[in-house]
């Protein structure tokens, strides 16, 4: 046991607890912040893992953009105070069992498989590399997701400005 | 590089410019009337359909992540085609629409992503076609803006798409880590067949499976097909239900060959459930759309039973079968868009008597459902038999004799819609309907379709020739 | 025990997973079955990062799926958050059972 092995017991002790509370929580503005705090414990656990660039955009866009978008839409839409009435008991129960047993199953096949980990080469994710790598069209290139990517947001703006948009009734 | 990547990615280019030029219109001050507006997007509709066909060459760009060949393209064309007859259609619901340019932005650049998702070469551009190929829809699923149910069909696609991209994604992680690339052609060597990599394939599957709506993934189906319009529907039930089953044949026969005895097995239960689970409900259905909506479920059954016969035969009957149900679905969901545009009628028994006061349109819908239904002169009973054949090349006659007991169940539904129009009597029939010209012109390539892709065997034959990896 | 390895994170990444699969079948308002997914794409991220980490050193390609897996789940929480506007709007409620003019 060393410092960064108990680090990552914390990490995921957090990561997981938010998680679980988040949905199981009636209390929907409550549960947005569990959900906030979890996304926080994924962005530590890359930088627990040293992949500094992606713990940012991590935070950048899920705790400052989605999380916020969420409680926004909540803020519009619903009294904050209210609980959310109860889930069905049979179904709860049902779906609890259920994934328990697809939990227990896939992560039995997982120890399995026993992935080996390649100790030699050291990894590091420079800014730069993923700078040149997402414009360069030679090997290792991703120019192309990129680009499609720019035109799923650019459809997804789109989509989003013309169902949010306040029609205007013209009453005279 | 260089010219020929031009060339290459004509489909996509030609996409994307008419998505600009409609988005400059759009942003521009002049104000356009919608009918010259429709009148424009069909013409470069056209355009793109006519381009389609020439200039085809195989290749491969961008290391891997973009591959086309003879038959992508043929898949490319079809879809092409496809769209132009649902935008022909929807003319009647778009003339009176506020956002007919943004209703084209989003159905194009979900085009754009089934064409991208189809010349994938690697899983990261399979995953974001697929994406593009859905969110922009959700958004479309919702433009009837007023209609609750609209809004909830839209929001039910877009969970349960992001639901099937959970598991389908939670499967590519699973499958990156179990063999260490994303690239399709690396990928297959380095199958080999251990439980972590086979349950990662069946997450992929059940991801495409929700795509397709094959039981028991079927859930969102009728509801979103009842509630989002006409030509969303319409689009969704064969477009990008085709495009998915394309890229399902190309990755299963090409990335997947070493799993072939798995998913065989997977393939072989999907088909069972999803056809007796669709017809039993298309059955008891009174909506025209929900019932649409279960037999085209049942008809992916069969298509499934096409994929799993792993052959040249097998790939050509899904490529061919999807050319017969584009045109068969069409003409179905072309006269009920007219029908419901106009008057807002959409249960099967509003339609009874149809034919005393709608000649034409009634020969068109019983055309249709004949050719869905696999009646002999019309297509849809050749689509259906190269698909059986594929599927008896395994051997397995069980599957399909339950495939021929099916098609009984399916016969009697499909003629009982055929009968109310015929044979009851209806004290208020549907008024008769002027057609417009271009929703007649979209009837009319349907109807071409449905006779000449079942009489010209050339049809078959070309699409045989052009499948080269066996 | 002394040492994480990748199966232990994949442990975390797995749980996460299923915790979302859990919310996403039993909660019934709307909101909440977002956030549900969302939970299941970052799991998906942790894998990708863990496998890309210590795997598969070499390249980048699991970083660069996770960064298009976020863009992707932004783009979707966004027209998600639209309709849901869009129906609260028209009326006024956004529990899938209020909803539930539609039925299976």
């Amino acid at each position: 046991m060393n410092a960064s092995v108990i680090i990552f017991y914390i990490i995921a002790a957090f990561i997981l607890g938010a998680g679980i509370l988040a949905v199981t929580t009636r209390k929907i503005f409550r549960s947005a912040i569990w959900l906030l705090f979890s996304l926080i414990g994924i962005a530590s656990l890359y930088f627990w893992m040293q992949v500094e660039f992606v713990a940012a955009v991590q935070i950048v866009v899920y705790v400052g953009g989605i999380v916020v978008l969420i409680i926004f839409s909540i803020f519009l839409t619903q009294k904050s105070g209210d609980e959310m009435p109860k889930p069905l008991k049979n179904r709860s129960i049902f779906s609890a069992l259920a994934v328990l047993f697809g939990f227990a199953f896939t992560f039995n096949l997982i120890k399995q498989y026993g992935f080996k980990q390649i100790e030699s080469t050291p990894f590091e994710v420079k800014v730069s590399d993923i700078g040149n790598q997402m414009l360069s069209t030679t090997e290792h290139g991703f120019v192309l997701p990129f680009e499609v990517v720019s035109i799923l947001l650019l459809a997804a703006m789109i989509g989003c400005i013309v169902i949010a948009m306040k029609v205007k009734h013209n009453e005279q | 590089m260089g010219i020929d990547f031009l060339i290459l990615m004509k489909h996509e280019w030609l996409l994307i410019a008419i998505i600009f030029i409609l988005l400059f219109i759009k942003v521009g001050s002049k104000e356009w009337k919608n009918e010259s507006i429709l009148n424009l997007i069909n013409i470069l509709l056209l355009f793109n359909c006519i381009v389609g066909f020439f200039w085809n060459e195989g290749g491969i760009l961008f290391n891997e992540m973009f591959k086309t060949d003879a038959l992508i393209a043929a898949e490319k064309n079809i879809l092409n085609l496809g769209t132009y007859i649902i935008s022909l259609q929807s003319y009647s619901w778009l003339k009176n629409h506020k956002h007919v340019l943004e209703f084209y932005m989003l159905l194009l650049s979900t085009l754009a992503g089934m064409f991208f998702m189809i010349s994938a070469g690697n899983l990261l551009m399979f995953y974001l076609g697929l994406e593009l190929s859905s969110i922009p829809l959700a958004a479309i699923a919702n433009f009837d803006l007023e209609k609750r149910k609209s809004s909830e069909a839209a929001f039910k696609f877009i969970i349960s798409s992001a639901f099937s991209s959970g598991l389908l994604l939670f499967g590519i992680s699973l499958m990156y880590g179990a063999t260490g690339t994303i690239i399709f052609s690396e990928l297959s060597q380095q199958l080999n067949g251990s439980p972590l990599q086979i349950f990662a394939f069946i997450l992929l599957i059940a991801g495409f499976a929700f795509k397709i709506s094959a039981v028991p993934f079927h859930l969102w189906t009728a509801d979103v097909y009842e509630g989002a319009p006409v030509a969303v529907t319409s689009y969704l039930s064969v477009i990008s239900k085709g495009a998915v089953l394309f890229v399902f044949v190309s990755v299963l026969y090409e990335v997947f060959k070493p799993l072939a005895e798995t998913w065989y097995n997977v393939l072989f239960l999907l088909s069972v459930l999803t056809m007796i689970i669709g017809n039993l409900f298309a059955i008891r259905q009174n909506n025209l759309k929900r019932f649409l909506a279960f037999s085209s479920i049942a008809q992916v059954g069969f298509i499934l039973i096409g994929i799993s016969g792993n052959s040249q035969t097998g790939a050509a009957s899904v490529v061919y079968f999807v050319l017969i149900y584009i045109f068969s679905n069409l003409g179905a969901f072309g006269v009920i868009s007219l029908v419901s545009a106009l008057t807002g009628k959409e249960n099967i028994d509003d339609y009874k008597a149809f034919y005393k006061t709608n000649k034409l349109l009634s020969w068109v819908l019983a055309i249709s459902l004949f050719s869905l239904a696999g009646i002999p002169p019309t297509a849809g009973f050749f689509g259906k038999f190269f698909l059986l054949m594929a599927g008896a090349g395994q051997g397995n006659y069980l599957l399909i004799t339950i495939a021929a007991l099916n098609m009984i169940v399916s016969l009697y539904y499909y003629l009982k819609v055929v009968k109310a129009i015929f044979m009851d009597t209806n004290e208020t029939p549907i008024e008769k309907i002027t057609i417009p010209s271009l929703p007649k012109l979209a009837l009319f390539i349907c109807m071409a379709g449905i006779v000449l892709t079942g009489l010209m065997s050339y049809v078959y034959e070309y699409i045989f020739s052009l499948i080269s990896a066996f | 025990m002394s040492e994480i390895t990748v199966t232990h994170i994949l442990f975390v990444s797995t749980a996460l997973f299923f915790t979302g699969m859990y919310g996403l079948f039993t909660r019934r308002n709307m909101i909440t079955m977002l956030m549900s997914v969302e939970l299941i794409l970052n799991s998906v991220n942790i894998n990708f990062v863990a496998f890309n980490k210590y795997l598969y050193p070499g390249k980048l390609d699991g970083v660069f799926f996770t960064i298009f897996v976020i863009t992707i789940a932004a783009a979707e929480a966004a027209v998600a958050i639209a309709i849901i506007i869009n129906l609260y709007r028209s009326h006024h409620s956004i529990d899938v059972e209020d909803a539930s003019e539609l039925k299976y």
